[in-house]
C-alpha cells in the first residue's frame, strides 16, 4: 500500500500554491493535514503528478473572533479547535473527529475541501453557512458552504484553488449528536443544531452526498416556542426530508429513524439548560 | 529530496522520494524499526510518533514533510542511561503488551495523553487510547498501565518539586 | 543459603516477561524489520474478480522496470501446488496453485508477483501487468447452488460432509415435551493480527538450502511441507519465526504466497526476497473464518433436560481447502463440539464444508466454537422460553456434572473437566444475579433503559494429543512437541523449545517451567524458540496446545536434566546420589541445616571445561531432549455472563458487566493467563458486535480496509472481570489451555442478553445497532 510517484513542492505562500496548482494543469493536489489524502494516495485511488504542501504557509493557522463571528485559517488543526476557548461548539465538534493523532494533523480547510459528508466540519460549515475565502489564479472569491458542496467528496473548487480562510457565525446555543459505530469513527449520522441570530438551524451529516440543512425543521422551530412537542415535530420533519440509502452498516430505514432520533438529541442538548450546548 | 530533522534528539539527514512515508523512512532509511506499520491507512495507530510534540500517524505523513521538525519514536523513550520510561515499566508490570506490535504506538499515544491530562480516569484513558488498536490484550493491561504510569509520574513530579520557600 | 530462605518456585507467579524489554524499547525483531544485504522486495498482483477465467497475461512492460516477474503459468510456478490431504471418505481433494493459473477463485487471489528494489517500485510494476479475464458467475453463499462450480471435482461445491450420530434422535424428539427449531448464521471475520503476514526467503547461492523467515505459528510444519513441496532435504530448510506480531490462527497456515516466494527465491538464488503483506491484502487474502449456517432442532423434556440435538451445519470454507488443515477444519470442529458442556445422549449432526468464491477459511482463535456455542446457547434460551424456566436454570439442569466425568460426548470426545457448574455459579455469584433481577424489574417499572443478562457455558478442548487430534484424518498427528534443555558451561540454562510465540509469552512461561523442573532461578533460564535449526520438533501454536504440550515437554526435559545433573554432582561431591538436591542453582546435601555443597556453575564447568575433573563413567555435557504427548486432551471449563443495557432508540448496546470464569488447571503465570482470557474475550466481542467481512454478489470484498472492517478499540471493550478455577489436568504440569476459550462466549452472551432484555431473538450475527433496532421494530 504505497503511493504512486509524485512531485512535491512545499510552498510558503498562497500565491505560490495557486501558481503551482495552475502549472500542474489539473494534475496537482494540495496536501494539508493529509489525514484523508494520504490514505487515498497510499491506496492509489488518486495519483496526482504534483503534491503541493501548504503546511509551511505562514498566517493560515490563526483563530480570530470578531463581533459574534469566528474566523479560522485553513491550517487551523482540529486539535487547535479542541483547545480554543472561543467556540464551545467547535471544541465539541473537534473532539468527535478521529483520534488525537488525527486531530494533531487534520486541518479545517482540508476537511471542508475534502467534503466527506460523514465528516464533522463540513456539517458545521453547512449548518452555519460558513464563508470560505478561496484563492485562485484570478484572485480571491468568497464561497458560501451552500455553494461549495456538490456531492460526496466533490466541491465547486477549481483544481487550482485553495481555501485559505473560513468565517462563520459563533452560535448563541448549539446541540451536537452523533451516532458512530466506534469511538472516533466517522458518524453514521451527525446532527448539529445551532441558534444563530435567534434562528434555529439544523444540519445532518452522513445521510446524503452533502450535509443536509433541514430547512423545514428550521421553519417549524421558528414558528413557536421550543417545547418538547415542537422539537419532536422538527425532528420528524428532518427525518422525513433526508435522502437515505442502505449500506454495509445500516438500512435506509434505520438511518432515517436515527436522523430523527439524533436531531431530537441535538435539539434537546441545545435547549436543555443543564446541557453543554446552552449558552 | 534531502530532508533533515531531529530524531530522538539527534540530527539525521536522508535523501528520499517525495512519496516515501515518514514511517518507511524511519524504518528503512534510518533503521529505526520500532515504529510499526499495521494498516498504512491511518486507522490502527501502530505507527504513531511524536512530531514537534504532537502525536502523528507516521503512515500519513511523508518524510519530506518533517524537514526541520523534531520527531520522537519509541526508541527515544528510554533515558540515556537505559532506564525505562514510567510508561514502559508500567506496560511491563501491568501486562499491557503481548505481541508488542501495537506497543510503540500505544506508548506514544499514552505519553501524549499524560502530557495533556495529569490524572485521566479509566474511562478517559479508554476514550483517548481508542486511536490505537491492540489485538492481543483486550486493553485491560493497557488501561491499567496508563493509569499506573500516571500515578507514578505524578508521585515523581510531586517529590522532585523543590519544597516551598527553599532558595538556593 | 539455609533452608529457611528456600526460594519460591517460578511456576504460579507473575514474573517480568523475558520479551518485554526489547518490545517496549522498539527493539523487537519482527520479520517486517529484517534487512539483509542485497534484499529485494516482492509485491503480488491480485485478482479483481471473485471468479474468472484467466485468458492471458502480458508482463512485458512490467519486466522492463523490475528484477523479475512471475505468473502462475510459468513452469516453476505451475509445477508446485498445495493439496491439503485427509483420509476422510467423503473428502474431495482439490489443488491450490501458488499463483493462480487457468482461473481465479476469489478476489484477492495472487495472480502474479514482481521483484523490485523496494516495495514502492514493486507496486509500480504490478500496475504494468496486463491480465485478461473472462468473468464467471461467482458463488459467495455456501448454501446456494453454484452456477459454475469453484473446483471441477466438486460440482455442488461440497468438499466434505460428515455425519455424527449418537443415540436415537427421532425417538427422542417424539418423546420430547418441547422441540425448538431455528436457523442461525454467523459472520465471517478474521484474526487480523496487528502485524500482517511477512516473509523473507533466501535460497542459497550454491547449495540447495532454503532459509525462510516467516511470522508463522508453525515453523516445523512449514519446514516439513516446504521440503516436500520443493524437493529439499528437510535439514536443508530452516524456518525462523522471530518476534511475531500476533497470529490467532491466521498464521498457522502455509499460504500460497509463502511457497511462491520460496520458488521465486530458487529462481533468484542468493537474493533475499522480502514480502510484507499490507492490510488490504490481508483482509482479502489471509484466512477468514466463521461464515456458517446452523439449522438446529433441539428437544427438551418437560423439566427442561435436553432430549436430543439435531443439526445441519454448513461452513463456507472459501475458495480452497486450507493447507494443510483442509476444508474440514471448521465443519469437523463444529460437529465434534456442538453439544458443548451439556449432557446429550441423542445427537445427529450433518456438517459440511462448502467451497465458494471467497477467501479461504482457516484456523482462527476458537475454530468454529464461537459459532457452535452461539447456536447451542441460543437453542437453550429458546427452549427455556418455551418451558417457562430461566436461562440460568436450563443451564444448571443440563451441564455435565462433576460425577459424570470422564464424560463421553456424543461425538465420542472425552471430557475430563466437569467443572462447568462451578464456573457458571462463580459467574452468577460475581454478577449478583438476584440484584440484577431486582434492577431489571425496577427499570421496567420506571421506563428506564432495559437491561438483560446473557450466559454462555463452553468447553474448550485444549492441548490435543494424538488421539484427540485424530478427527480430521490428516497425514500427520499433532499430539507432541519436543524440548531440549541444557546447562551451559557457566551454569545458566538454555531451553530450545518447539513452541512458538505470537504474544503469548512462551519465552517467559517455558523459562518458568524449566526453572522449577531443573532447580534454578527464572533469571538463569534463557529460552530460544521459533527456529527449526534449534528446537528438535514442535507443531507450534494452535488449539491452545502449547502450555499443555510444549510445557509438558519442557517440564519432562527439565526434570530429566535435573536427574542427570544430580547424578554428576553426587559423584563430584562424593555424596550418595539420593542425598543431593538442586535448588535455586545450588546443591544441598541430606542435612537440611548444612550450607550449600556448591553451585550448578561449578558442576557445569566440570561438565564442559574441566574434563580432567569428570568422575569416571561420565560423558561431558549436560543436556536432555524429551518429547511429550498427552494422548488425549484437556478440556477447559468456561462460563461468561454479562449484563447489557440497550438503548431502545438506537439499538446500541452498553455492556455494564462482563464476567468470565475459566479453568486453566494449574496456572503457570497468572498475568499471562488473564491476558489470554481478556484478549480472547475482546476478539469474541469484536466478532459479535463489529467485525464482519462482507462480499457482494459478484465476490468483491466490500470491507477491504480497516475503515470498514471494524476491530474494537479500548473504548468498545468493557472492563472485564475474570475469575479462575483450577482443576489440575492429567498432564505433567496439570495445566489446561486458555488461549481460545474467551472467544467462545461473546456471541452467545450478547444474543442471550438482548433476548433477556427485550424478548427478541438475534439469530444472525453480527449484532449491529441497526440489526438490534430493526429486530425491536
Amino acid at each position: 500500500m504505497k503511493s504512486a510517484p509524485f512531485d512535491y513542492v512545499k510552498v510558503d505562500s498562497v500565491q505560490d500554491c495557486v501558481a503551482a496548482l495552475a502549472a500542474a494543469d489539473g494534475d496537482g493536489k494540495i496536501l494539508a493535514g493529509g489525514q484523508s489524502f494520504a490514505p487515498v494516495l497510499a491506496m492509489r485511488l488518486a495519483r496526482p503528478r504534483l503534491v503541493v504542501d501548504v503546511n509551511g504557509i505562514p498566517g493560515l493557522a490563526a483563530i480570530s473572533v470578531d463581533d459574534g463571528r469566528i474566523g479560522l485559517g485553513a491550517l487551523v488543526r482540529h486539535v487547535d479547535l479542541l483547545e480554543q476557548p472561543h467556540s464551545p461548539l467547535l471544541a465539541e465538534v473537534a473532539g468527535w473527529i478521529g483520534h488525537a493523532a488525527i486531530r494533531s494533523r487534520g486541518t479545517t480547510g482540508g476537511s471542508i475541501a475534502h467534503a466527506d459528508p460523514s465528516a464533522e466540519l463540513p456539517v458545521v460549515a453547512a449548518l452555519l453557512d460558513a464563508r470560505m475565502s478561496v484563492v485562485g489564479p484570478g484572485g480571491t472569491r468568497v464561497v458560501a458552504a451552500g455553494d461549495l458542496f456538490e456531492d460526496a467528496l466533490q466541491t465547486t473548487l477549481e483544481d487550482d484553488e485553495m481555501i485559505v480562510h473560513v468565517d462563520m457565525p459563533n452560535p448563541q446555543a448549539w446541540g451536537f449528536a452523533e451516532l458512530s459505530r466506534r469511538h472516533g469513527d466517522f458518524g453514521m449520522i451527525t446532527v448539529i443544531t445551532a441558534l444563530v441570530e435567534d434562528q434555529w438551524r439544523v444540519c445532518i451529516g452522513g445521510v446524503a452526498g452533502v450535509p443536509f440543512r433541514a430547512l423545514e425543521s428550521e421553519q417549524i422551530l421558528a414558528d413557536g416556542p421550543l417545547d418538547a412537542d415542537r422539537i419532536r415535530e422538527a425532528a420528524r420533519s428532518a427525518a422525513a426530508a433526508v435522502e437515505v440509502s442502505s449500506d454495509l452498516h445500516a438500512s435506509a430505514t434505520y438511518r432515517r429513524a436515527m436522523a430523527e432520533e439524533f436531531t431530537l438529541r441535538a435539539l434537546r442538548q441545545a435547549t436543555t439548560p443543564t446541557m453543554k450546548g446552552v449558552a | 529530496m534531502r530532508v533533515s530533522f531531529a530524531l530522538n534528539g539527534r540530527m539525521e539527514e536522508i535523501d528520499v522520494e517525495p512519496r516515501r512515508t515518514l514511517a518507511d523512512a524511519l524504518r528503512e532509511d534510518l533503521g529505526q524499526t520500532g515504529t510499526h506499520l499495521g494498516c498504512e491507512h491511518g486507522v490502527c495507530g501502530a505507527c504513531t510518533v511524536m512530531v514537534d510534540g504532537r502525536p502523528t500517524r507516521a503512515c500519513l505523513m511523508f518524510a519530506v514533510q518533517v524537514d526541520g521538525c523534531s520527531v520522537t519514536t519509541v526508541e527515544g523513550l528510554q533515558s540515556d542511561d537505559g532506564k525505562l520510561h514510567a510508561l514502559q515499566t508500567a506496560f511491563s508490570e501491568c501486562h499491557g503488551l503481548q505481541c508488542g506490535f501495537c506497543t510503540p504506538g500505544m506508548l506514544i499515544s499514552a505519553m501524549d495523553l499524560l502530557h495533556r491530562e495529569v490524572e485521566p480516569s479509566r474511562e478517559r484513558i479508554r476514550e483517548e487510547m481508542s486511536g490505537n488498536i491492540c489485538r492481543c490484550t483486550g486493553y485491560m493491561g493497557i488501561v491499567d498501565a496508563v493509569e499506573q504510569a500516571a500515578k507514578q509520574l505524578n508521585a515523581l513530579n510531586s517529590t522532585t518539586e523543590p519544597p516551598a520557600g527553599k532558595t538556593d | 543459603m539455609s533452608r529457611s530462605e528456600q526460594p519460591v518456585g517460578a511456576v504460579g507467579r507473575t514474573v517480568t516477561r523475558k520479551e518485554d524489554r526489547r518490545l517496549l524499547t522498539g527493539n523487537g525483531n519482527y520479520v517486517s524489520d529484517l534487512e539483509l544485504p542485497r534484499m529485494r522486495h516482492v509485491a503480488f498482483l491480485r485478482s479483481p474478480y471473485g471468479h474468472a477465467e484467466i485468458l492471458g497475461a502480458d508482463v512485458t512492460a512490467a519486466r522492463a522496470h523490475v528484477d523479475a516477474v512471475f505468473t502462475g503459468d510459468m513452469p516453476e510456478m505451475s509445477s508446485v501446488e498445495l493439496r491439503a490431504l485427509s483420509a476422510l471418505p467423503t473428502y474431495i481433494e482439490t489443488a491450490q496453485p501458488i499463483l493462480a493459473r487457468g482461473k481465479v477463485r476469489f478476489a484477492g487471489e495472487a495472480v502474479a508477483a514482481v521483484v523490485a528494489s523496494d516495495r514502492y517500485k514493486a507496486e509500480d510494476a504490478i500496475e504494468l501487468i496486463r491480465m485478461d479475464y473472462k468473468p464467471l458467475p461467482a458463488t459467495v453463499v455456501a448454501w446456494e447452488k453454484p452456477q459454475v462450480p469453484v473446483h471441477e471435482g466438486a460440482p455442488d461445491n461440497v468438499l466434505l460432509e460428515r455425519e455424527f450420530v449418537s443415540g436415537d434422535v427421532d425417538a427422542a424428539f417424539a418423546e420430547s415435551a418441547v422441540v425448538v427449531e431455528r436457523e442461525l448464521t454467523t459472520n465471517r471475520h478474521a484474526g487480523n493480527p496487528m502485524e500482517c503476514r511477512a516473509t523473507v526467503a533466501l535460497w542459497d547461492k550454491a547449495d540447495d538450502k532454503l532459509t525462510l523467515w516467516s511470522g508463522t505459528q508453525v515453523p516445523h510444519l512449514v519446514r516439513n511441507m516446504l521440503a516436500e513441496l520443493l524437493g529439499l532435504a528437510e535439514g536443508n530448510v530452516r524456518v525462523i519465526a522471530p518476534d511475531v506480531g500476533g497470529g490467532f490462527g491466521t498464521k498457522a497456515v502455509l499460504y500460497a504466497e509463502d511457497v511462491a516466494i520460496c520458488v521465486m527465491a530458487r529462481e533468484m538464488r542468493g537474493t533475499p526476497l522480502k514480502w510484507v503483506e499490507d492490510r488490504a491484502e490481508h483482509l482479502q487474502a489471509a484466512a477468514h473464518a466463521r461464515d456458517h449456517r446452523y439449522l438446529m432442532k433441539v428437544g427438551f423434556s418437560s423439566e427442561g433436560k435436553i432430549t436430543a440435538v439435531q443439526a445441519d451445519v454448513t461452513c463456507n470454507i472459501g475458495a480452497y481447502s486450507v493447507y494443510p488443515w483442509t476444508a474440514g477444519i471448521e465443519p469437523l470442529m463444529a460437529g465434534g463440539l456442538l453439544t458443548g458442556p451439556y449432557m446429550v445422549d441423542n445427537y445427529r449432526c450433518v456438517t459440511r464444508g462448502v467451497t465458494t468464491n471467497t477467501a479461504y477459511a482457516g484456523p482462527y482463535r476458537g475454530v468454529a466454537r464461537p459459532a457452535t456455542v452461539f447456536a447451542m446457547e441460543s437453542m437453550l434460551n429458546a427452549g427455556a422460553d418455551k418451558l417457562g424456566i430461566s436461562d440460568l436454570d436450563i443451564r444448571r439442569l443440563n451441564l455435565i456434572p462433576e460425577d459424570a466425568v470422564p464424560y463421553r460426548m456424543p461425538s465420542r470426545l472425552v471430557d475430563d473437566s466437569g467443572w462447568y457448574g462451578r464456573a457458571l455459579e462463580l459467574c452468577v455469584e460475581a454478577v449478583g444475579y438476584d440484584d440484577f433481577l431486582l434492577e431489571q424489574k425496577r427499570r421496567a417499572e420506571h421506563g428506564e433503559a432495559p437491561i438483560g443478562i446473557g450466559f454462555a457455558c463452553y468447553n474448550e478442548l485444549t492441548g490435543l494429543g494424538r488421539a484427540a487430534a485424530a478427527g480430521p484424518r490428516m497425514p500427520f498427528r499433532t499430539g507432541h512437541d519436543a524440548c531440549t534443555v541444557r546447562v551451559e558451561a557457566d551454569g545458566t540454562v538454555t531451553v530450545l523449545s518447539g513452541v512458538t510465540s505470537q504474544g503469548q509469552a512462551l519465552e517467559t512461561t517455558m523459562a518458568q517451567v524449566v526453572a522449577d523442573a531443573v532447580g534454578v532461578p527464572y533469571e538463569d533460564v534463557n529460552v530460544r524458540i521459533g527456529d527449526t535449526n534449534e528446537a528438535l520438533w514442535g507443531f507450534g501454536a494452535f488449539s491452545s496446545r502449547q502450555a499443555v504440550i510444549g510445557g509438558g515437554a519442557a517440564h519432562r526435559s527439565g526434570e530429566a536434566l535435573r536427574e542427570q545433573i544430580l547424578k554428576l554432582a553426587a559423584a563430584v561431591y562424593e555424596v550418595p546420589p539420593g542425598e543431593i538436591r538442586l535448588e535455586n542453582g545450588q546443591f544441598f546435601g541430606k542435612d537440611e541445616r548444612m550450607d550449600t555443597l556448591g553451585t550448578l556453575a561449578d558442576v557445569a564447568r566440570i561438565a564442559y571445561m574441566e574434563s580432567n575433573k569428570l568422575p569416571a563413567g561420565f560423558e561431558p555435557g549436560l543436556q536432555v531432549t524429551r518429547f511429550y504427548d498427552p494422548i488425549r486432551g484437556a478440556f477447559s471449563a468456561g462460563a461468561q455472563v454479562a449484563i447489557i443495557e440497550i438503548d431502545t432508540a438506537t439499538g446500541e448496546l452498553n455492556i455494564l458487566r462482563w464476567i468470565c470464569v475459566e479453568d486453566a488447571g494449574r496456572v503457570i503465570n497468572p498475568q499471562v493467563v488473564d491476558g489470554q482470557i481478556a484478549g480472547s474475550i475482546a476478539q469474541g466481542l469484536g466478532g459479535a458486535l463489529y467485525e464482519h467481512l462482507v462480499y457482494d454478489r459478484s465476490g468483491n470484498l466490500s470491507t477491504g480496509t480497516l475503515l470498514d472492517y471494524l476491530m474494537p478499540t479500548s473504548h468498545e471493550i468493557p472492563e472485564l472481570e475474570i475469575g479462575h478455577l483450577s482443576k489440575p489436568a492429567d498432564n505433567p504440569l496439570g495445566v489446561r489451555g486458555v488461549g481460545e476459550g474467551g472467544t467462545l462466549g461473546p456471541n452467545a452472551v450478547v444474543a442471550g442478553a438482548i433476548r433477556n432484555a427485550l424478548g427478541i431473538e438475534m439469530n444472525h450475527l453480527p449484532f449491529t445497532p441497526a440489526k438490534v433496532w430493526e429486530a425491536m421494530a
